[in-house]
C-alpha cells in the first residue's frame, strides 16, 4: 500500500480484503503490546501496518477462546446483526469486546456507552451522539442535546448514514445494559434500545449489548430481530488459575502457592477479582518464612510454607475482606458517604472490630447507639420495667412459669424476630432510653470517665441539640435507619441497623452492661 | 497457494451471504412470484388507492418477525418505481411518536422535507395540524397520494388517540388522497381504538403468520445457495452449491429445522439461526458443513437459567439448596436469616468442611441475588437491611437438581440434601 489510507479509499481495499481478520497474517512482525483498556479508539488515525494477530488477541484473553471467535465471526464482515453479551460479573465481557473490536480491520467506528455512567436517557444520546461527531468545542453551544426518543434517533441515524455512505463501518455498544431496568421508565429506555436495529435501517451499524443479566430478562422488549446470544461463562479453576499466575515475578513460588490456595477458595467464590483481593495478603503470608522471594521451592519448603500459611488460610475462607486498623477511619467515611441500603460495609466493619475494637467514635454516640439498639430490640411495653429507679437489673430474676402454649407462642415470636428484623421506634423512646442507661452507668460505674458534664451537668437544651446531632451523624454513617413517619403519629420512626455482636462490643468498650437490659424470649 | 487463494474466497462468499440475510427486500422477494400473498393483496389495495385518487385505510397484523415491515417496504419500492412523483411516504414509530403532539410535529417535518418547503420547529401542534391539513388537501389537488406508515400501531392507540382521530378525519374529505397503513404486532390492535376513532377506519386487515416448514426449506434454498451470475470463481459457487443440496438432504437437517421451528418459526428467528450458521462457515475451504448447522443450533437453544447455574460456587449452590429445603417446607416467606438458621443445621448435622462464616454466606447471597436465581420476594421496604428482606427462588427444583447433577465438583452430599427432601 503506497498511497496513504483515507477513510474512503479504504473501503474499496476491504471489499478485496487483503487485509480482514480472516486472512492468514502474512507478516508476523505483529506488536504484542496490548493496547489500554477502554481507549475509545479513532478508527481512521488507525496505522496501517500495526496487525494484531489472532493469537496475540487471544493471548490477551486467557479461558475465552471460544467466545472470542465467536464474537469475532459474528462481528466480522460488515452488515451484521446485533450480539449481546451475556455472563456474570467479572467473566472478561467488556474487555473481550473492546479487543475483538480493536482486532478487527477495517476497524469500526466506536460509540461505546457504559449505561452505569450514563444515569439518565438525556447523558446517553449527548454521550453517543459526541463519540460519533466531535464537534470542537467552539461549535459545541450551538448543538442542542436531544431530548425526545425521535429527535436522538434522527440525528444518529443522520450520524451514522454519513459513516456508512462512506463505507465505513460503525459500531454501537451498550455496556451495563441491565441497570437500565432499574430506571424510571427504564423499560421504555432497553426497548429503544433493543430496537435501534430496526429503527436505523442500516444493517452496516452493529449494535452490541453487554449484559451481566441473562437474556430471558429482555425478551419481551426487543424488537423483530433478537440479537444474538455470547454467553460468557465463569472461569473453571484452571483458567483462574491462569490468569492469577499472570505477570508474576516468581513463577514457581506462586504456582505452589495456588495448588495449595486456590481450591479451597474457589469453593467459596468463583469471581476473580474477589479471588486476587484475597490471595494477595495471603500470598505475602505465605512467603514471610522465606528470606529471599527469588527462591525456586523444593518439596520441603512448600510443605514448612504450607504448615505456616494453614491457621490463615481457615481465616481467610471466613472473610470477607479485612481492613487495616488505620483504615477503619476512612472506611466509616465511606459508610457515611454511600448512602443508605448498603450494608455491605456493617459486615465489613465488624470484620475488621473482631480483631480489635478501635473504634472511633464519641462515648455519647456509642450510648446513643447502645439505646438505639435496645429501642430496636425490647418491646416497647418492658421499658417500664427494664428502666425502673433501680436501674432494671433486679427484674429480670423473676420468672414466670412456662405453658406448652407459651413455648410455642415464643417460637413463633422467635420465628418472627428472623424474618422481621429489628423494630423502628419514634424519637422519644430512644431519648428515654439515652437518659436512662446514662444515668445508670453513672450511677453505676463511676470509674467510667465518661457521659461527661455535658450529659450529667447542664441542662436538658444542651443534651438535646448534642444528642440530635450526634443521632444524625448515626443516621448518616448507616448505624440507624430513618424510615417514613408513621401516618398516624405524624413523626419520624428510627431503626437500628447494628446486629448485637457489634452492640455487645460497643457496651464492652464504654463497661456497659447491656446483656441485662436485652429481652430474652 | 490453492488454499490461500480460497482464503478471500470464503470470506467473499461470506459478505454476499451476510448482505442477504441482512437484506429483507432480499429474504421476502420469492413473495413477488407468487399471486396470492400478503404481499400482492397489499400492493392491489395501495395501488388503487393511488390510481383511483381515493383515500385508505388497512392494518398489519400478526407477530414480531413475520416480515411485515419487510413486505410494506417491497410494495412501496415498487410503487415508487411505477408512479414516480405521485406518493410522499411519512413514516411514524409508535415507540418514539406516542405523544401526539411530537407525532405532529414529526409528520410536518417531513411533509415539509419531501415538498421542499422550510420547517418551523416552533409552529405549535395547532398550526402543525392545519398544515397536515391543508398539505393533505393540496396533495389531493395534485393528485398526488400520501402515505401513512404508522408503525407499533397499538402504542398509538394508547392515551386520547387525537392523532388517529386527527388523520382518519382528514381523509374524510373527498379532495384529499391518503392512505394510512398500521402495523402492530397486537391482533387485536383495532378494537384498541376509541369509537369516534373506529367508525373512522375502514376495517381492512392483513395477518402475516409464521411460515410452515416447507416455506421455510425453500426460504433456506432461497437464502444460502450462490447462483453463478456472481462475482465468486464458477468452480467454488459450484462445489459450494453441491455440498450445500446434500446437507439439505442429509436426515439430519430435517430434525434441525424442526427443532429450530418447535421454538419459534418467525422468518427473523430463521433470519438469526442462517446467520450463525453462516458465520460458522469454514475459513480456509468457505464450505458449510452439517456441522455448522448443529452448532448454529446448539447455540441458539442455550438456557440461559442452567448456564449460570453451572457457574456457581459450592457455597453458592448449598444456598439455593437451603433455600429450596425451606420452600419445600412450606415456609411461605423467608429471609437471608432464616436461610442461615437452616444451613447451620445442615452443617451441624452432616459435619461439612463448607462451613462459612455469616459474612462469607453473605456474598455468596449477594452473589445469588447479582445473578437473578433469587430475588427479594416484595418490592417495597427498600430501607429494610438486605438480610431482613423476603427473597424468593427463581429457578425450579427440577433445574436445581438437574444442574447438580451435572456439576462434577459438586459435593455428594448436597445432592442428597436435595433429593431426601423431595423423596420424603
Amino acid at each position: 500500500m503506497s498511497q496513504p489510507v483515507t477513510p474512503r479509499r479504504s473501503t474499496r481495499s476491504t471489499a478485496s480484503a487483503p487485509d480482514s481478520p480472516c486472512s492468514p497474517p502474512k507478516s508476523p512482525k505483529s506488536r504484542p503490546k496490548p493496547p489500554p483498556r477502554r481507549q475509545l479508539l479513532p478508527a481512521a488515525a488507525a496505522e496501517p501496518e500495526e496487525k494484531n494477530t489472532l493469537d496475540a488477541l487471544l493471548e490477551a484473553l486467557p479461558g475465552r477462546r471460544t467466545q472470542v471467535t465467536d464474537l469475532l465471526r459474528l462481528l466480522a464482515p460488515a452488515p451484521a446483526l446485533p450480539v449481546m453479551l451475556h455472563g456474570g460479573a467479572a467473566t472478561g465481557k467488556t474487555r473481550a469486546l473492546l479487543l475483538a473490536l480493536r482486532h478487527l480491520r477495517p476497524s469500526p467506528r466506536l460509540a461505546y456507552a457504559a449505561l452505569r455512567s450514563l444515569p439518565s436517557p438525556r447523558a446517553l444520546f449527548a454521550s453517543i451522539l459526541s463519540q460519533l461527531n466531535p464537534i470542537p468545542s467552539s461549535n459545541s453551544s450551538r448543538r442542542r442535546i436531544p431530548d425526545k426518543p425521535s429527535d436522538f434517533i434522527a440525528i444518529l441515524r443522520d450520524a451514522l448514514a454519513g459513516f456508512v455512505a462512506q463505507g465505513e463501518p460503525a459500531c454501537l455498544v451498550f455496556d451495563n445494559l441491565e441497570v437500565v431496568r432499574g430506571w424510571d421508565k427504564g423499560a421504555q429506555l432497553i426497548s429503544l434500545l433493543l430496537r435501534l436495529h430496526d429503527l436505523l435501517r442500516l444493517p452496516q451499524v452493529v449494535l452490541v449489548y453487554v449484559s451481566s443479566a441473562t437474556p430471558d430478562a429482555y425478551y419481551t422488549m426487543t424488537g423483530s430481530v433478537e440479537p444474538n446470544y455470547v454467553y460468557f461463562p465463569d472461569y473453571t479453576v484452571e483458567e483462574a488459575n491462569d490468569i492469577l499466575m499472570r505477570g508474576h515475578p516468581n513463577p514457581k513460588l506462586y504456582s505452589s502457592f495456588l495448588s495449595v490456595v486456590l481450591k479451597p477458595l474457589f469453593r467459596v467464590t468463583r469471581r476473580v477479582d474477589e479471588l486476587a483481593a484475597a490471595l494477595e495478603p495471603l500470598f505475602r503470608k505465605y512467603c514471610e518464612p522465606l528470606g529471599d522471594l527469588k527462591v525456586v521451592p523444593d518439596e520441603g519448603i512448600k510443605r514448612r510454607l504450607f504448615e505456616h500459611l494453614q491457621p490463615h488460610l481457615a481465616v481467610v475462607l471466613n472473610e470477607t475482606f479485612s481492613v487495616p486498623m488505620r483504615a477503619l477511619v476512612g472506611e466509616f467515611k465511606n459508610g457515611s458517604s454511600s448512602g443508605k441500603g448498603n450494608v455491605k460495609w456493617h459486615f465489613g466493619g465488624r470484620d475488621g472490630l473482631s480483631s480489635e475494637l478501635e473504634f472511633h467514635m464519641s462515648v455519647s454516640a456509642k450510648y446513643l447507639l447502645l439505646s438505639a439498639f435496645l429501642a430496636s430490640r425490647n418491646p416497647a411495653t418492658l421499658d417500664a420495667a427494664l428502666f425502673d429507679s433501680t436501674g432494671g437489673s433486679d427484674s429480670r430474676n423473676c420468672k414466670r412459669k412456662s405453658s406448652q402454649a407459651s413455648i410455642d407462642r415464643k417460637d413463633t415470636m422467635a420465628e418472627e424476630m428472623l424474618m422481621k428484623g429489628p423494630g423502628t421506634f419514634p424519637l422519644e423512646r430512644l431519648l428515654a432510653i439515652f437518659q436512662c442507661i446514662t444515668s445508670v452507668s453513672e450511677d453505676v460505674l463511676n470509674e467510667v470517665e465518661c457521659p461527661d458534664s455535658i450529659i450529667g451537668g447542664s441542662g436538658m437544651t444542651g443534651l438535646m441539640s448534642d444528642v440530635l446531632l450526634q443521632l444524625s451523624t448515626l443516621c448518616n454513617s448507616n448505624f440507624l435507619s430513618k424510615s417514613r413517619s408513621c401516618p398516624l403519629e405524624g413523626s419520624a420512626r428510627y431503626r437500628s441497623n447494628v446486629n448485637e455482636d457489634l452492640a455487645l462490643k460497643v457496651a464492652r468498650s464504654v463497661g456497659f452492661p447491656l446483656s441485662k437490659y436485652m429481652y430474652r424470649r | 497457494m490453492a488454499a490461500a487463494a480460497a482464503a478471500p474466497v470464503a470470506s467473499q462468499a461470506q459478505a454476499v451471504l451476510r448482505k442477504r440475510l441482512c437484506d429483507p427486500a432480499f429474504v421476502h422477494s420469492p413473495l413477488k412470484s407468487s399471486p396470492d400473498t400478503n404481499y400482492s393483496k397489499l400492493k392491489y389495495l395501495v395501488a388503487s388507492s393511488v390510481s383511483e385518487a381515493c383515500n385508505n385505510s388497512v392494518l398489519l397484523l400478526g407477530p414480531r418477525g413475520c416480515g411485515k415491515g419487510a413486505v410494506l417496504d417491497m410494495v412501496l419500492e415498487d410503487l415508487k418505481k411505477e408512479h414516480p412523483d405521485a406518493i410522499s411516504v411519512i413514516r411514524l414509530n409508535g415507540m418514539l411518536h406516542s405523544d401526539d403532539n411530537c407525532a405532529m410535529k414529526d409528520i410536518a417535518r417531513q411533509l415539509c422535507l419531501q415538498h421542499e418547503l422550510s420547517f418551523s420547529k416552533m409552529a405549535s401542534s395547532d398550526d402543525n395540524t392545519e398544515f397536515m391539513i391543508d398539505m393533505l388537501r393540496e396533495c389531493g389537488l395534485a393528485h398526488k397520494t400520501v402515505i401513512f406508515i404508522l408503525e407499533e400501531f397499538d402504542l398509538f392507540a394508547q392515551g386520547k388517540q387525537r392523532l388517529l382521530y386527527s388523520l382518519l378525519d382528514a381523509m374524510q374529505s373527498l379532495t384529499s388522497q391518503a392512505v394510512v397503513i398500521g402495523m402492530s404486532c397486537r391482533l387485536d390492535a383495532d378494537q384498541l381504538l376509541e369509537k369516534r376513532v373506529r367508525s373512522r377506519f375502514s376495517h381492512r386487515k392483513l395477518l402475516f403468520i409464521p411460515s410452515s416448514l416447507d416455506d421455510i426449506q425453500s426460504l433456506t434454498e432461497h437464502l444460502l445457495m450462490l447462483d453463478q451470475a456472481s462475482v465468486l470463481p464458477t468452480n467454488y459457487v459450484t462445489e459450494y452449491n453441491s455440498r450445500l443440496t446434500s446437507i439439505f438432504n442429509h436426515k439430519k437437517f430435517k430434525g434441525i429445522l424442526n427443532s429450530l421451528t418447535d421454538a419459534d418459526a418467525t422468518t427473523s428467528n430463521i433470519l438469526r439461526f442462517l446467520f450463525r450458521v453462516v458465520s460458522y462457515m469454514d475459513k480456509e475451504s468457505g464450505l458449510l458443513s452439517i456441522d455448522c448447522f448443529t452448532n448454529a443450533l446448539s447455540c441458539m437453544q442455550r438456557q440461559p437459567k442452567m448456564d449460570s447455574l453451572q457457574d456457581l460456587s459450592i457455597l453458592e449452590l448449598y444456598v439455593l439448596v437451603c433455600m429450596n429445603r425451606l420452600e419445600d417446607k412450606e415456609q411461605n416467606s423467608y429471609n437471608f436469616n432464616t436461610i442461615m438458621k437452616e444451613y447451620k443445621s445442615i452443617q451441624d448435622a452432616y459435619k461439612t468442611s463448607d462451613k462459612y462464616a455469616t459474612t462469607v454466606c453473605f456474598r455468596a447471597f449477594e452473589h445469588l441475588l447479582d445473578r437473578e436465581l433469587i430475588t427479594f420476594a416484595d418490592t417495597k421496604g427498600r430501607n429494610i437491611a438486605l438480610e431482613y428482606r423476603p427473597v424468593k427462588l427463581l429457578i425450579s427444583s427440577r433445574e436445581l437438581a438437574e444442574s447438580l447433577k451435572l456439576n462434577t465438583t459438586c459435593p455428594t452430599v448436597l445432592q442428597k440434601l436435595l433429593d431426601r427432601e423431595r423423596y420424603m
